[in-house]
């Protein structure tokens, strides 16, 4: 039996909108589209606060991708999505079924998808649930991704207890398409519209309104909301759509994706003021289905093509040549009504824009009981051993390298990885000779969950150094916003407050939100909601992939310096949750001010080659972030300490573990030194030349020329290397 | 432009596009054909990239291997037209009788994507006609069935041939390759598989520090063996 | 009563109900195009098999098809199991 969602008050609004009792089909397509998932009742209203005008953005939000031009005539097409519920409960085909989703948006612009990132929020690595989760999302990411021939190049990952049952699997999606290519028109009246790939079966049957509740205990009732993945079919779809963009034979292309047919044809339709006549029996199926399945039915891997009857044809020789199904299921025409017809019955008949803009709702929000945990100054840390201090955030599965993940995806593929993963702070990806896009995705559940508002700036803020930190010019950006249960306003606080710290700190870095995507529900079943996260993709221009930087030192003799002060902010840091046990404090203060500026500064330093090497501070600290530039390249360093520019810090933890925004630290070469000088002199920043990379093994840590540290690169490199291997295989 | 050269493509296949770019960059006149569209004749050469025919589905390469194409190119390698066969390419050579041995899940049991090293031994035939014997060439790989495996009377015949060997230097081997054969050719070296991908290591910008584009030598290499013959 | 040594087989396969897009591929591609007409249908799975130490095959049997839920060796949402002695 069918479920069906919908309110009192939804069902009498459809009666108002027709004017007559509606069919069954016609709820079940109001219910399909207007679902949570699809339309955002929740999220509308603020949502329009972000920022996403540029100069360069040529498409915000409102179709299935922006696009922004990243270089003169070449535009950047990217977008995240989520997948949580359905990974929760099948993890392969969850978040394998999600970079498909992702993939097909970008085609439709037509586009060609060249890079992929997974920002993955997992549960504690040695509880068998969450690992079992872990295990087989990466595994899932990893089949579909390297079979569609689209490199994982980037992502996110963390660990927490919070995602135990219910983990967040972002994934996004970038394609490069020539702006006359673009497929940026609209269906024509008297275009045919042809479904193409997968037959339809009973694949998610509702999906969409099931990503619209929280988890239930009894998994094995959600069958019917699983959908499988078929990699193979969508690499057939990526080079039909590839031939079809290039030969210019379609006015329109979309995802038939949460919602399904139902979506994708009232979007098409009612976006764009036309009508559509829909002959249902005509689809492509799998099996013997009823009317209304077929119309809610989320078998993945089909699109929807607005063609020209004259291009018809030769649209036909492509799909036949790949072999890739279809049907014709109908024409656009300029009615202003969707009308649906089952063997020669008329099933449905809605105006096209009742069923794309749905009422938003006013949600209440209210900060929950436990505000004060992230506006409490900290007092009272001990001081630990420092050793032990670092060793204990060096192993940290938040910090240690994802080579057990990285490595299981194909990150070569196309053969544009420049700046692969594990090297540097970003993925730089070549698209010709010189030119290049870089790509990150940052999160952090911790910074949100305690202080939404700064934490959101703070997401973005460390997006925005990873691009800098590998040359390129942040451009955009897209936001999933990934909280709990929008009914309770405890939850949605959390949800209004990320956006609000979101939209403030896009307009003061001038970093455009050209889309992004909401996912509510996240929560267990006793009603406990995840760590509410901001995730963030964002994109930078390279103008030279040549002098694109990575992070590993490169020379005996060089200098380390710092830039930006350090301060002593350790609320909500991995130092106090690893070493003292604590989630609590203020968490660092977004200084978008000095982002802005250290960005311009050490982008200057990366074009005048006066660095070698470039890695930003984030979660560990400064002293986390010289290990990694250390173990990345087997060369060790000599640091004194009492040189690194600071303000009120009277601890060496503090000083080493605080979490400050906007630093960076760069290698700069001996014949480099004055030009390097010369730059941030000129640029006015804040910088501190700490010490030099040295040929031994080691890092020595000084105080007033005092060694009170010494920390073995092998050891370091051990851990850092293999520990979540260890961690996810045998722990 | 030198010579006429076929890069075949299956469903699945996804990486003919940056082969096709090694090729073309090498001076060699090369172009992508549908395999249902593959015509053995009109080539001098033809390369079966890597990728995921028919989606590996049962076991990598054994669908592409029984399709109406690859059935020509036996034809066109009894005919001694060059063949080579990168990555998912090699398990289809492996597949179609061409090359010995086979080639399953990695010792891990799971997909890997990186860097490695390995050493060309006995070089002969038009694809690894620039490289000494000895040689090193760096070479990324990117696979879950990549383990060569080979009976010993089968390895023992092989060797009988003297054939051109690519192994995995010593701590290179991914996925416990017998023998760490990483890619393996005919007698006369006229027909090659390998794991590795020779196409991601030709241009510097994508090669990590501390490792050479060892790809770029079997590519000029075809491009001289099709002008002056080898 | 002393405990012996038992074969046992699982076959996981997807439900029915659900696609399988190895078993249809392997169908379409690979059979039907080579003219092997006779087959109408073929579904894909993992095969393992099991040496049991159980004091008697139907114990052995229960045994393993405990281990599979508990162990999620098999993810009961989206696949169903066959476990059966393994016959000489």
């Amino acid at each position: 039996m069918v479920k069906m969602p919908l309110s009192v008050e939804e069902i009498d609004e459809i009666r108002d909108i027709l004017k007559r009792e509606p069919t069954r089909e016609e709820l079940v397509m109001f219910e399909a589209h207007w679902s949570e998932h699809c339309s955002y009742k929740s999220s509308r209203r603020l949502l329009r606060l972000l920022p996403n005008k540029g100069n360069h953005v040529v498409l915000g939000p409102g179709r299935d991708a922006p696009a922004v031009e990243v270089f003169p005539g070449i535009l950047a097409v990217f977008k995240i999505e989520s997948h949580n519920h359905p990974s929760a409960v099948d993890p392969y085909n969850g978040a394998a079924t999600g970079i498909g989703g992702i993939i097909r948006d970008i085609l439709t612009l037509g586009a060609k998808p060249i890079a992929l990132l997974d920002l993955l929020y997992m549960g504690n690595p040695f509880n068998p649930h969450a690992k079992w989760l872990i295990r087989n999302i990466v595994k899932g990411i990893s089949d579909y991704g390297n079979r569609v021939g689209v490199p994982v190049v980037a992502g996110d990952t963390w660990f927490d207890e919070s995602f135990n049952k219910q983990p967040l699997v972002n994934v996004a999606c970038l394609g490069i398409v020539e702006k006359n290519k673009a497929v940026l028109s609209k269906p024509r009246p008297g275009d045919l519209v042809v479904i193409i790939g997968n037959s339809t079966g009973r694949d998610g049957l509702l999906g969409s309104s099931f990503a619209s509740a929280p988890l239930k205990d009894n998994m094995v009732e959600d069958i019917g909301a699983v959908q499988i993945g078929d990699a193979l079919m969508e690499k057939m779809l990526i080079d039909v759509v590839n031939e079809v963009v290039e030969k210019k034979l379609v006015d329109y292309i979309k995802d038939l994706g949460g919602g399904g047919l139902t979506t994708a044809i009232s979007e098409a339709a009612g976006d764009y003021d036309l009508g559509v006549e829909i002959y249902l029996d005509r689809l492509h199926l799998r099996m013997d289905l009823e009317p209304y399945e077929i119309l809610a039915s989320e078998s993945q891997e089909r699109m929807l093509l607005a063609v020209p009857r004259e291009n018809f044809n030769e649209l036909i020789g492509i799909l036949e040549k790949y072999e890739v199904p279809y049907s014709v299921i109908g024409f656009f025409n300029d009615s202003g009504f969707i009308r649906v017809y089952y063997k020669g019955r008329i099933i449905a008949e809605v105006p096209s824009k009742a069923m794309a803009r749905p009422r938003a709702l006013v949600r209440k929000s209210k900060p929950p009981e436990d505000v004060l945990k992230g506006l409490t100054p900290l007092q009272g840390i001990p001081e630990p051993d420092l050793e032990d201090a670092i060793i204990r955030i060096f192993s940290s599965p938040n910090i240690v390298s994802r080579r057990w993940i990285y490595e299981q995806y194909d990150h070569e593929v196309g053969g544009r990885t420049v700046v692969k993963p594990g090297i540097g702070d970003a993925a730089v990806l070549k698209i010709n000779d010189d030119k290049g896009i870089a790509v990150k995705g940052d999160g952090n559940p911790r910074y949100t969950w305690l202080n939404p508002f700064n934490g959101a700036a703070n997401v973005v803020s460390e997006c925005y150094r990873n691009l800098v930190s590998v040359g390129s010019t942040p451009l955009a950006i897209v936001d999933e916003l990934n909280a709990g249960n929008p009914e309770k306003p405890e939850h949605y606080w959390f949800f209004e407050n990320m956006l609000k710290g979101l939209a403030w700190i896009s307009d003061e870095l001038g970093l455009p939100v050209v889309g992004g995507k909401v996912s509510f529900y996240n929560e267990d079943s006793s009603g406990n909601q995840v760590k509410p996260t901001l995730t963030i993709v964002g994109i930078g221009r390279v103008e030279n992939v040549r002098k694109a930087k990575t992070m590993e030192f490169k020379e005996p003799g060089s200098y380390i310096v710092v830039i930006g002060e350090t301060l002593p902010e350790i609320g909500g840091s991995e130092y106090l949750y690893r070493v003292h046990g604590l989630e609590v404090g203020e968490i660092p203060v977004p200084r978008p001010r000095l982002e802005y500026m250290h960005g311009s500064t050490v982008r200057m330093l990366i074009n005048e080659d006066a660095v070698s090497s470039v890695h930003d501070v984030s979660i560990g600290g400064l002293v986390t972030s010289m290990l990694e530039m250390a173990v990345a390249s087997g060369l060790g360093a000599e640091v004194e300490l009492s040189l690194v520019p600071s303000r009120g810090i009277d601890r060496l933890d503090y000083l080493l573990f605080s979490e400050t925004q906007a630093r960076y630290i760069v290698e700069v070469p001996l014949n480099k030194v004055e030009k390097a000088r010369r730059i941030l002199d000129e640029m006015n920043v804040v910088y501190g030349v700490v010490g030099r990379v040295s040929s031994r093994s080691q890092v020595d840590l000084l105080v007033n020329g005092k060694r009170i540290l010494e920390l073995d690169i092998g050891v370091l490199r051990e851990i850092y290397a293999d520990s979540l291997e260890k961690y996810l295989e045998r722990g | 432009m030198t010579g006429n050269v076929a890069v075949l493509k299956f469903p699945g296949t996804n990486c003919d596009e940056e082969t096709l770019r090694a090729l073309r960059r090498h001076g060699l006149n090369a172009r992508i054909v549908w395999h249902r569209d593959f015509v053995w004749r009109e080539y001098d050469a033809i390369v079966i990239p890597g990728g995921f025919s028919y989606g590996d589905h049962l076991r990598a390469g054994v669908i592409a291997a029984r399709t109406r194409a690859v059935e020509q190119v036996v034809e066109a390698a009894l005919n001694e037209v060059p063949v080579l066969g990168i990555c998912n390419g090699f398990q289809v050579l492996v597949e179609a009788g061409l090359l010995p041995g086979a080639l399953i899940q990695n010792e891990h049991g799971r997909f890997t994507c990186k860097w490695v090293r390995t050493r060309v031994r006995n070089p002969k035939g038009p694809w690894l006609l620039l490289v000494s014997d000895k040689m090193v060439l760096d070479m990324p790989v990117a696979h879950a069935e990549g383990r060569y495996i080979i009976d010993e009377q089968e390895y023992v015949k092989l060797v009988g041939e003297n054939p051109p060997l690519i192994l995995y230097e010593d701590g290179w081997n991914p996925n416990g390759s017998m023998y760490s054969i990483a890619g393996v050719a005919s007698g006369n070296g006229a027909i090659l598989g390998l794991m590795p991908h020779p196409e991601r290591a030709v241009e510097p910008e994508l090669t990590p520090r501390g490792f050479n584009p060892g790809g770029k030598l079997i590519f000029e290499s075809i491009y001289f063996a099709l002008r002056n013959g080898w | 009563m002393s405990a012996m040594l038992f074969t046992v087989n699982v076959v996981i396969s997807y439900k029915p109900s659900i696609r399988d897009p190895e078993g249809e591929t392997i169908y379409r591609q690979l059979i039907l195009k080579n003219n092997y007409s006779m087959v109408k249908n073929v579904r894909a799975g993992k095969f393992l098999r099991l040496l049991v130490e159980a004091e008697s095959p139907e114990k052995a049997v229960e045994q393993v098809k405990q281990a599979c839920l508990d162990l999620r060796i098999y993810n009961p949402v989206v696949h169903e199991i066959e476990v059966f002695l393994h016959d000489r």
